[in-house]
Formats: structure tokens, C-alpha cells, sequence
């Protein structure tokens, strides 16, 4: 079963639209598909990034897809794939090509 | 059945987890049990899971399947261990690993993936179990003392990190009691033990349930990265 780049991005922004329920106002993330995630441009801080990341992993779950997005690796490359919608929907998606 | 408090008891067939489940059942919880023997008892609200807490798959199947059937956790009870008595020179390299997996990876195992069901709750507890043998260093416990004394500095490192979440994570060290852990223990050795604490008589199964209630009532919401030994030990 392959998963296309198109559902995945789905299940990223239904997260952040998930996550936007339990956050402020004045701290609403961006829920489109070019929006910044993690970093200077986002109000997204480490916590919140964790929740994003278990609600996704969860989401791809339940969807038949185990994939653990806060392997060592992706924790310390310089580049993080954290830091967009895009970005991450091409990560998740090649973890799922290469497992 | 929103208000029923979900807690989750591993080594749940015997000893300390077995008195946990039969004592929180008591109070009207609903307890899920895990451990690789069967179940203790049979309730309308006790679930068992035969599952052993080193196999990680295993342990995400049996979180994954708790999401979609119950959806929520309020507390997780990391009960499970086993000791092995031996001076370090004559300690076989396969039983090192069976206490490092059991007492560390198993409570690691089963705290990444309850940290997930626990954010939700209105008042997520973890409580881990080490042990007297950690601030007592005991001679012929290296491996058991040095597997509790990770699950000590696992305790107050989750505790910040699960803080934002309104969860808090403690952990009780028992004293010796009379269960299956300590019956292979020569009398002698235990009664050298005894004496070194500050209340020198054998603990009861219900001095540990009274340190786990604390660490889990409402009221206890500031207390996290906490380590209560029971007789006065550390």
C-alpha cells in the first residue's frame, strides 16, 4: 500500500488545524500547504512541535502507516524537516518509501 | 463515564502490580493490566494485556489498540521488574540485559507511548518503581541498583519534559517485601538490609499503594521528579 504526497499533506494540516484548537488567538499556526512549521517564522515552540509530530504519527497510524518522525537523524540535521508543511510532507514520505 | 479514572498497572499478575489493580478497582477505576503471566482476576472494569514490556512493537500495538477502544489514560504505573543477585565478576551477560531491558527499556517503552494518551488527561500521572537497592548500593545488586538508578534519572529528566502536558512523573523505591522479587533472596542478606534503614522492619504491600496515592491525587499536582523510598532509605 503507497500513500501518496497528497494524503499526507492532508494529515499534516488536519494536525495544525487540530493543534490551532487548543492554542491562542494571537498564536494561531498557518494551516496552508506552504506554511512554516518549526522555526523563525512560526509560533510553533519545541512543545508544541512534539504534540504536532504524536498527532501526525498517530493520524498515520490509524491510516495503516507506522512511521516515527522524531528519529536521531532528524533531530539533529542542520536542516531541519520540521520547518515547513512542504518540507515535512517530503520527509514523511520518503520514510514511508524507504521502510 | 468520562469522570471513571483510566489507569494503566504493569506486572499486573502478581505481587505489587496485582494488590495495585485489586486496590484501584476498589476505588472505582477502570485498570488496565499488562504482564506476560495471566490476569489476576477477572472485573467488568479490569482488562489484561499478556504483552511483554521489552518487546517495543508489542507495546505500540497495545497503545495503538487502547487509543481506538478506550481513547483516553490517566495514569501509568511502570510496576514491572525483575532482579538478578550477583557479584558483578560472576554476572552472566544475557541476565544483565534481561534487568536492563525489563527494569529500564520496558519503563522507557512504556512511557513514550502513554505520554501520548496521558497529555489529554486532566491530570496525567506516571509512577515508576525503583528500589532501596539504588541508594543503598548494594554489594551482589550492581546490575538490579544500576537498572533503578536509570529509571531514577529517567524519572526527573520525563518529569520536565511532560510538565507542559499537566503531567507529572514520580517514583516510589520499596523496601523489602515479602514477594516472589525477594523470596530467592537469602534471609541474611535481607536482614542486613533492613537494618540499614531508618524504620528497620519489612514494608507491607499497602506502604506502597500509600506512596502511589499520594503521587496520584489531584492535590499532588506539584510534585514531579520525586523519588519516595519507603523504611527511610537514601
Amino acid at each position: 500500500m503507497l500513500v501518496t504526497t497528497a494524503e499526507i499533506e492532508s494529515v499534516v494540516l488536519d494536525a495544525v488545524r487540530n493543534l490551532n484548537l487548543a492554542r491562542p488567538a494571537d498564536a494561531q499556526m498557518d494551516a496552508s500547504p506552504e506554511a512554516p512549521l518549526f522555526g523563525p517564522d512560526s509560533p510553533l515552540d519545541s512543545l508544541g512541535l512534539v504534540s504536532l509530530l504524536i498527532d501526525i504519527e498517530e493520524a498515520l497510524s490509524d491510516r495503516g502507516f507506522d512511521v516515527t518522525l522524531g528519529d536521531a537523524k532528524a533531530m539533529s540535521r542542520s536542516a531541519s524537516p520540521f520547518r515547513s508543511v512542504p518540507v515535512l510532507v517530503a520527509y514523511i514520505h520518503n520514510s514511508l518509501s524507504t521502510t | 463515564m468520562t469522570d471513571v479514572r483510566h489507569i494503566l498497572i504493569t506486572g499486573a499478575s502478581r505481587g505489587i502490580g496485582a494488590h495495585l489493580v485489586r486496590h484501584y478497582l476498589a476505588q472505582d477505576a477502570a485498570v488496565i493490566g499488562c504482564a506476560r503471566g495471566a490476569p489476576p482476576l477477572e472485573h467488568e472494569r479490569y482488562a489484561h494485556v499478556q504483552v511483554d514490556i521489552t518487546d517495543e512493537a508489542a507495546i505500540q500495538a497495545m497503545f495503538a489498540d487502547i487509543r481506538r477502544r478506550v481513547g483516553r489514560l490517566d495514569v501509568l504505573i511502570n510496576n514491572a521488574g525483575i532482579a538478578a543477585m550477583n557479584p558483578v565478576a560472576l554476572t552472566p551477560g544475557a541476565s544483565a540485559r534481561d534487568v536492563m531491558s525489563t527494569n529500564f527499556l520496558g519503563t522507557f517503552f512504556m512511557t513514550r507511548a502513554a505520554v501520548r494518551l496521558l497529555r489529554h488527561s486532566k491530570a496525567g500521572r506516571i509512577v515508576n518503581f525503583t528500589s532501596v537497592a539504588a541508594p543503598f548500593r548494594l554489594e551482589g545488586e550492581a546490575v538490579y541498583a544500576a537498572s533503578k538508578s536509570a529509571v531514577e534519572t529517567f524519572t526527573r529528566i520525563v518529569a520536565r519534559e511532560v510538565s507542559p502536558f499537566g503531567i507529572t512523573c514520580n517514583a516510589v523505591g520499596p523496601s523489602p517485601i515479602k514477594t516472589r522479587l525477594t523470596a530467592g533472596v537469602p534471609p541474611a542478606t535481607i536482614e542486613r538490609l533492613i537494618a540499614r534503614q531508618a524504620i528497620p522492619r519489612w514494608a507491607d504491600l499497602d506502604d506502597v499503594t500509600n506512596v502511589v496515592d499520594f503521587f496520584l491525587q489531584p492535590a499532588s499536582a506539584m510534585i514531579t521528579g520525586q523519588i519516595v523510598y519507603l523504611g527511610g532509605a537514601g
